[in-house]
């Protein structure tokens, strides 16, 4: 009779790295004095726990499998992990502290630049994770019960302004709201049904709502079926260094555009 | 005190001096424990025991079996159990040498503040010393370790400054050190950061009136572009790949040009 510990053997079996998603300080430090060749990654939104590998987390996925994805996709952006590398992940699926343990194997198919999209854009990554966040919310509840649809773009705000211009007057006219301030998602939620897109800089101050954008869309290659929203969130990506993150009125899905292309697509009702 | 003692001289006997007395020892022993007892709902309704959680202080306290509200509340219990022993002696005329006790009655709330001053000087100093360090801990540096230590002692100092004071021990030589302390930190800040000031004096006015904003393509000296951030500080002109971080003291000093076609 084999005991239980020695049957699961096989998941951690001749693995490169261990990934601990947002482990607890004691839970780190018991791996920590592990003395084997593993490499050891911290992933989770924040080091608290001062390891010397750590991949961010931008988001808190629900999602098991997509946190998974999301973390061994850093890794191999940062370097830590290789094509083809076997990753025992710990992870928390019901419960706060740490109770799975699942075996990944890196590989290049999983790259789709989401990592990316965090980590090398213009803005500040703490800023499109705040945008996010609002598009989330908002593709959550909607506008007073209503599915809503916005436009965010992001970054490299200078040239976005010149390469649009205001429907309306500017709301945030001489105003200093920077996305993330605790009011401003109400703001944001309430600005939501006007037309046009929102403008936010580098550093996250909301430059403008309101904008229509007027970058040719020559050669800029997104889904088809998508509408004239997305088709103008790729288009000024295409322009720009900016990234547009679009909440989708009559799918509800938020997408995020970079480089003229569809990098990320987000199910609102997952987070 | 004594206005007691002329008022019931005449009416009690000898013997009624000492119930007297007990009775004041009865009362004060109870209103003692009552304030202390309250001391201690009041600071922890106030919010203390959140506020002084994981400061030395506290930390020294509890290894000691007691907490800083206790510590406290049972400090002024202390204080009125120490006076009403006092007046009931006084009372019950135990005590020929008046002058002398006297002395010690007007020193006893001097030193009672002394050491309240010297707890809540602690009690801050550690706090500060955490808050600055979480504030700092984002910056990645060893020797900005020093900053937070800086910040404890010198509330330390202060209080320690203060309660001396209090005690009148003669603390000119220490005043004094406060003063080339003070003025050093000043003359540092005034050298050290006069580029910021200036900066922020003059980002504060940009933020406020926006001459230019986002988008906006201007020229400031030699440097042209498309503006793309303004902060306190910098400012921030985009123009073909080139990103000019301008330091707004020079945006005023230069003048700006904004370009319109």
């Amino acid at each position: 009779m084999a005991d239980v510990s020695e049957l699961l053997g096989d998941v951690t079996e001749d693995a490169d790295a261990v990934f601990l998603f947002s482990p607890s300080g004691s839970y780190y430090d018991r791996y920590a004095d592990l003395d084997t060749d593993l490499d050891l990654v911290v992933v989770g939104p924040e080091n608290s726990v001062g390891a010397d590998t750590f991949v961010e987390l931008p988001l808190e996925f629900d999602n098991v499998r997509e946190r998974i994805r999301f973390g061994i996709e850093g890794a191999m952006e940062q370097g830590l992990v290789e094509d083809g590398d076997v990753v025992v992940c710990a992870v928390s699926m019901f419960e706060d502290s740490i109770d799975t343990v699942t075996r990944a194997r890196a590989s290049d198919s999983m790259h789709s630049g989401v990592y990316d999209l965090f980590a090398n854009s213009r803005a500040d990554p703490g800023v499109i994770r705040d945008v996010f966040d609002v598009a989330i919310e908002l593709g959550q509840k909607g506008q007073k019960g209503k599915p809503v649809g916005a436009l965010f773009v992001v970054g490299d705000a200078g040239k976005v302004m010149n390469k649009s211009r205001p429907l309306s007057y500017n709301p945030f006219e001489k105003s200093h709201v920077h996305v993330g301030d605790p009011i401003v998602n109400v703001m944001l939620k309430e600005f939501s049904r006007l037309d046009g897109a929102f403008v936010i800089s580098d550093a996250g101050k909301i430059v403008s709502a309101y904008r229509y954008l007027e970058p040719s869309a020559e050669g800029v290659d997104i889904p088809k079926g998508l509408g004239a929203r997305h088709m103008a969130a790729g288009a000024i990506t295409r322009e720009t260094n900016a990234t547009a993150i679009v909440l989708s009125e009559s799918d509800g899905l938020v997408r995020a555009f970079k480089g003229g292309e569809l990098v990320l697509e987000l199910d609102p009702e997952e987070y | 005190m004594r206005l007691l003692q002329v008022d019931f001289s005449v009416l009690l006997r000898d013997q009624f001096q000492f119930i007297l007395a007990l009775l004041i020892l009865v009362v004060g022993g109870v209103a003692g424990h009552v304030i202390g007892r309250l001391n201690r709902r009041l600071l922890t309704a106030a919010g203390v025991p959140e506020a002084v959680e994981r400061t030395p202080f506290e930390r020294t306290a509890q290894s000691l079996g007691t907490d800083t509200v206790s510590l406290v509340s049972r400090l002024s219990s202390w204080f009125i159990y120490g006076v009403v022993v006092l007046i009931a002696l006084n009372v019950a005329e135990l005590l020929n040498a008046r002058l002398f006790w006297n002395g010690v009655l007007t020193f006893i709330p001097d030193l009672f503040i002394a050491i309240l001053v010297f707890i809540v000087g602690f009690v801050v100093a550690d706090k500060a010393e955490l808050v600055v360090g979480e504030r700092l801990r984002s910056v990645k540096l060893p020797e900005v370790g020093v900053i937070p230590r800086l910040v404890k002692y010198t509330i330390v100092y202060l209080a320690a400054l203060v309660a001396l004071g209090q005690l009148g021990v003669a603390v000119l030589a220490l005043l004094i050190l406060l003063g080339a302390y003070a003025f050093a930190i000043i003359l540092f800040g005034a050298v050290a950061l006069r580029d910021l000031l200036r900066s922020s004096a003059a980002g504060v006015y940009l933020l406020l009136n926006q001459p230019y904003g986002i988008g906006d393509e201007v020229r400031v000296g030699e440097d042209r572009g498309i503006v793309q951030e303004v902060d306190v500080f910098v400012t921030r002109i985009e123009n073909d790949g080139e990103e000019y971080i301008i330091p707004n003291s020079r945006v005023f000093e230069q003048g700006v040009v904004r370009i319109r076609n």
